[in-house]
């Protein structure tokens, strides 16, 4: 690590839903929840904004987003102003380009907000506008959207290691038990069970309904600040211990594998260098369940079992609550909703309020003090990883 | 302005390629009434035309039945989709090469909800990573005539271009007329139908 600290030391997150709200109004709501938190912040201090938004041109008809969000919150930064897109990590990029301008002491108090607004009148427009995320001409013409992608990821995985559909919806029903406990998830206070999931419609086989995380309207926001203001904001920031990125394809027939995510086994080994942390340091993790076969595979490339073992891993409980290494008690994407570039900014929130224990006991981990947070985007050619402390 | 809720992406027109040649050129143009367009905006499909790109040659052979690429003459390495520049070396001077028509499914699966707009007629429909063969090269590929819950992985399937109505081309593969079935070695055959 070179640079200056960084510390995450306050952040909100809006409901998520399928809201009747429209994007600019998302934005408001996650905005009012950081500034309610932060009575000691005002506006006029922040002096760099990062807005992660995947498609505001598509799903909202909007482009040049960020001084939109800037006049919505009433900060006129002064510094570094701009939007990042990097589709499902569309957040986490606000996050990390907060952090490295911090780090570099271009900015001192920055807030990265993060908004997608999916449902739209027609959603066959919004699966439209996600078949864009792929290679359009050649892999989204043919009708390759999110689904169908990571259907075939689920087919090879369970032919190569002999993943099972009960190991996948046993991800979703971890995932959807936590967000009964999170009053913005889109799933909260509603009931699965493992039968039900696995009796849920086809979406794209070996997928069903319930492997899917969801189109979803939501925002979240956080503020990011340098080292000597941190405890201006809070007695318990989340410090930034590591972070890493990796992009390796685009087209899918140059896709190393289905299965074995080369990118993300890459990224992982960056970040845990950089941070001098490993898997077993972590209390918790917040990765990328956009589909159930989505966690199983970042178990293995993030170190969490050996590779093929991801099924066995949630069949064995060791990323509940009390297993080896706690994974989405926020209730990940399957059970919060998938707000695109929203949800790599409520998984950072997730981390600050575990580490300041302020979420229910349902899915508090005792004691958190280092998290790893994962995004992956479009068809996993793209991971990227930020680690976590406590303790700076 | 609204756009219509009805499939707005431009009509597949199923002719063979034979029966295609000596159509007018790909963008439709000929003096006639303007063929209905899609807007841009939510069109999948490549513009073709040597008028908006400098791969034409490509949708030119597939017209003819053919599927091509560009490969680098440095070291034979094939590109997909067709490029200009060689990622590896950065040469300029691609020279085109024909792909094998036939390959067999690597992997698939099907759209049983969630489609894009203009797709939503097709409902259920099987896409899938085509093995072509005797390359190492997998293509992704809508996969035509065969039902999603009788295809499986090593299914045999050819390629078959076609017409839109603005009059463009494009390509999917189909299961292989009297194509036969191969389990991958060491592949139960149980194993491999989807789901």
């Amino acid at each position: 690590m070179t640079g200056r600290r960084v510390a995450l030391v306050g952040g909100g997150v809006g409901p998520f839903g399928v809201r009747a709200a429209t994007w600019t109004e998302l934005v408001q709501e996650a905005g009012k929840v950081l500034f309610d938190r932060l009575p000691n912040l005002s506006p006029k201090e922040v002096d760099s904004l990062f807005v992660g938004a995947a498609q505001p041109e598509r799903f909202a008809f909007q482009s040049h987003v960020a001084p939109l969000v800037a006049e919505l919150l009433g900060i006129s930064p002064w510094k570094v102003v701009q939007r990042t897109e990097l589709a499902c990590a569309s957040g986490q990029s606000a996050i990390r380009s907060a952090y490295a301008c911090i780090a570099a002491g271009l900015s001192d108090v920055a807030v990265a907000v993060g908004v997608e607004k999916m449902n739209l009148p027609s959603m066959a427009e919004a699966n439209t506008s996600m078949a864009d995320v792929l290679d359009r001409p050649w892999d989204g013409v043919h009708g390759a959207t999110a689904p169908p992608f990571f259907a075939m990821c689920a087919q090879r995985h369970m032919l190569e290691y002999g993943t099972t559909a009960e190991q996948m919806a046993r991800v979703s029903l971890k995932n959807h038990r936590f967000a009964n406990s999170n009053p913005t998830a889109q799933f909260y206070a509603k009931t699965f069970t493992l039968d039900k999931l696995l009796a849920t419609p086809w979406v794209s086989p070996p997928l069903r309904l319930g492997d899917c995380s969801s189109m979803t309207d939501g925002a979240a926001a956080v503020l990011l600040v340098s080292e000597e203001r941190a405890r201006r904001y809070t007695d318990t920031p989340a410090w930034i211990a590591g972070s890493a990125q990796h992009a390796d394809f685009h087209n899918l027939a140059n896709m190393p594998s289905l299965t074995h995510w080369t990118g993300l086994e890459r990224a992982a080994r960056e970040l845990y260098r950089s941070s001098g942390l490993g898997p077993r340091d972590l209390d918790l993790a917040e990765i990328h369940d956009c589909f159930t076969i989505s966690e199983i595979i970042e178990y293995e490339e993030l170190g969490f079992c050996p590779k093929g073992q991801g099924g066995r891993f949630i069949e064995e409980g060791q990323s509940e609550l009390g297993g080896k290494i706690p994974v989405n008690p926020r209730g990940g994407l399957l059970g919060c909703g998938h707000p695109l570039g929203a949800t790599g900014i409520a998984q950072a929130v997730e981390v600050l309020d575990q580490f300041q224990a302020r979420v229910p006991p349902a899915r508090q981990v005792s004691g958190a003090e280092v998290a790893l947070v994962h995004n992956l985007s479009g068809s996993a050619n793209v991971h990227s990883l930020m680690m976590y402390r406590r303790e700076n | 302005m609204s756009i219509p809720e009805a499939a707005p992406s431009p009509r597949v027109v199923d002719r063979t390629p034979s029966s295609a040649t000596g159509e007018s050129s790909p963008t439709g143009g000929g003096g006639g009434a303007e063929p209905p367009r899609t807007p841009f905006l939510l069109d999948f499909y490549p513009l073709e035309d040597a008028k908006y790109t400098r791969i034409s040659r490509f949708f030119e052979e597939l017209r003819a039945g053919h599927l091509t690429t560009t490969r680098c003459p440095t070291d034979g390495r094939v590109l997909w989709p067709p490029r200009l520049v060689c990622p590896e070396c950065h040469r300029g001077d691609l020279e085109w090469t024909e792909l094998p028509s036939r390959g067999r499914l690597y992997a698939f699966s099907a759209v049983l909800a969630g489609a894009p707009l203009g797709m939503e007629k097709d409902v259920p429909f099987v896409v899938g990573l085509v093995e072509l063969e005797g390359i190492p090269l997998r293509i992704f590929s809508r996969i035509a005539g065969v039902r999603w819950e009788e295809a499986r992985i090593g299914l045999e399937v050819e390629l078959e271009p076609y017409t839109l109505e603005d009059g463009r081309v494009f390509f999917r593969f189909r299961q292989a007329s009297g194509g036969s079935e191969r389990t991958p070695p060491g592949e139960a055959a149980g194993k491999v139908r989807c789901p």
